[in-house]
């Protein structure tokens, strides 16, 4: 069998790559090149608002960049999860970036763009037909959690990338993809082992987390052979460690041993790492066990409201040493202030944070007695409306400003407030309320393919 | 007693998806990363506590070829909820790096 290489650019797209990789990575001859450009670690805010995390800028280099060096070599293009989350504007966002590259650089490949947006109506057809389960500690689904969903996507597998090669693609921008599964459907298609083409996508999707020394992202080159799989720079002075490859297959997975795909399960229990020379490592024995149904992960938002932020510093020693019962006076004086206001406690959630007590790990703190000599508190306001929130905000500013406490001296003011304005608008508030997965009748279920030609 | 600090070389946490939290403590050397597997300071009786979890809720897996335990449980709400304080779960480990294992 003739070896199979991949590159994967970045392990994000926007995260960016040195150009002395690429070429490298590009002179090996290449089957794929392929970045995954998405991940729900930002939290649920940019599924919601169908925004990017990366900019547009760094976006458009690193694009620019695959596709001029895809076109040239005539080997395709994936981009899985486009624009962060993969939703329908995150994909448009792409494809814009897509149209000023091609313009610039006067080209027009063969796009294809794979779109992985669930309608609610789908969902509910879906839940009807008890074809939706939890993934994880979270309750089924239910039709009104369908009906209050704000936006969903599904996470396709190798299968819509593999039909859009059919279809003549050579620049595939796809929704909401498996990590995996952008790289793994490539070789998959050309007939290699499923255990190890899952284990080399896995592994190359976050690109430069296995190489050293790590500066910054980089290309990642995966090869496939008959039994085994090699992971390398693709920039010639840097390296891959065994260490480094073995560490990946924990990251941010629940379990080291399984990764549950649509079309089944990569077990790598019995997988081998070895290091074949100072910047090569061999992988094989990874196992692939196929399931029976074909399940995509379906990751869902429903909207909040309106947030509004106040972030104050806190030196006086006094207030610092009675800081919690200063808070909870002030809670109690801001839900009264707010309800004069004609807003119930209901309508709204509070936030009011401490930084040097326990903000971050909030009841799990161990430390119980901080000696912090300054504090900073803040505070987290969900309401209905922007006007809403940004009262309540005010109420609370207020109060932490200007409450009593016993022993006070500093009567003028309570907070060291570091901005003007003081209070910060952050937009819609989103919370994942679907992470589920979705039995389909065929892989292509969930997505719609279409060709699209960028200047019409 | 040695602090689990002063033997591993990694001690970090993640989000695994939105709905749980995974721990992952790395060691530099074999006989290190086996003593500490078989000192049963890291269990999920003794865990679970430090993470308001019950012991069913915690998974400890030890995985050999990195010399690395994973600990995964469930985050109290998803990540991003409101009253979030770590959107991406990043420095939930701190509790772990205190634990004493008895070598």
């Amino acid at each position: 069998m003739k070896p199979i290489r991949i590159m994967a650019a970045s392990g994000m797209l926007g995260y960016g790559f040195t150009e002395e990789a690429f070429k490298n990575g590009l002179s090996m001859g290449l089957d794929l090149i392929a970045c995954d450009a998405g991940s729900a670690d930002p939290g649920p805010y940019y599924l919601g608002s169908g925004t990017a995390f990366v900019s547009r800028l760094a976006v458009k280099r690193d694009l620019g960049l695959m596709v001029k060096g895809g076109v040239e070599a005539g080997v395709p293009v994936f981009i899985g999860s486009a624009g962060g989350s993969g939703s329908n504007p995150q994909v448009d966002w792409t494809l814009d970036i897509l149209r000023e590259i091609c313009e610039e650089q006067n080209i027009t490949p063969k796009v294809v763009v794979l779109r992985s947006e669930i309608s609610k109506e789908k969902l509910k057809s879906k839940i009807e037909k008890d074809k939706i389960t939890p993934l994880g500690p979270i309750a089924p689904l239910t039709i009104d959690d369908a009906d209050n969903s704000h936006r969903v996507v599904a996470m396709m597998g190798i299968e819509p990338f593999q039909e859009a090669l059919e279809r003549g693609a050579q620049v595939v921008i796809a929704g909401r993809s498996s990590d995996a599964a952008i790289y793994a459907s490539v070789p998959l298609r050309l007939g290699a082992d499923p255990g190890l083409s899952w284990h080399m996508g896995k592994i190359i999707e976050c690109g430069a987390q296995v190489i050293e020394p790590r500066e910054g992202q980089d290309c990642v080159i995966g090869t496939i052979y008959e039994d085994h799989f090699t992971i390398e720079p693709a920039h010639p002075d840097r390296r891959c460690t065994r260490t480094r490859v073995a560490a990946h297959t924990l990251y941010e997975n629940p379990s080291p041993y399984h990764l549950k795909e649509p079309n089944g399960l990569l077990n790598t229990k019995a997988a081998v790492f070895t290091q074949t020379d100072d910047r090569t490592v061999k992988v094989s024995g990874s196992l692939w066990e196929p399931s029976d149904k074909y399940t995509v992960k379906l990751e869902g938002v429903r909207e909040l409201g309106y947030r509004t932020i106040f972030m104050a510093g806190i030196r006086d020693p006094i207030l610092v040493s009675t800081i919690s019962d200063f808070i909870q006076s002030c809670r109690s004086r801001i839900s009264k202030d707010v309800l004069a206001l004609g807003v119930e406690e209901n309508e709204y959630t509070l936030e009011i944070k401490v930084y040097g007590q326990d903000a971050v790990m909030g009841s799990n703190e161990p430390v119980k007695n901080s000696q912090a000599h300054e504090l900073a508190v803040l505070v987290d306001v969900i309401a209905p409306t922007e006007d809403i929130s940004r009262a309540v905000c005010a109420k609370a500013r207020y109060s932490l400003l200007h409450t009593d406490f016993p022993g006070r001296m500093c009567i003028s003011g309570n907070l060291a407030i570091p901005f003007s304005p003081s209070d910060f608008s952050a937009g819609n508030v989103y919370e994942f309320n679907i992470w589920h997965v979705m039995e389909c009748d065929n892989p292509l279920e969930p997505v719609t393919i279409e060709k699209v030609d960028l200047f019409n | 007693m040695t602090k689990l600090r002063d033997l591993a070389k990694v001690i970090r946490s993640k989000n695994a998806g939105a709905l749980l939290l995974t721990l992952d403590i790395m060691f530099e050397d074999e006989t290190t990363y086996k003593k500490v597997c078989n000192s049963g300071a890291l269990s999920p009786r003794t865990l679970a506590p430090l993470y308001n979890v019950s012991d069913n809720q915690i998974e400890v897996i030890p995985f050999d070829v990195a010399l690395a335990i994973k600990i995964t449980l469930p985050r109290s709400i998803p990540a991003g909820s409101p009253g979030e304080s770590d959107v991406y779960g990043a420095q939930q480990h701190a509790p772990l790096m205190d634990i004493e294992i008895p070598i």
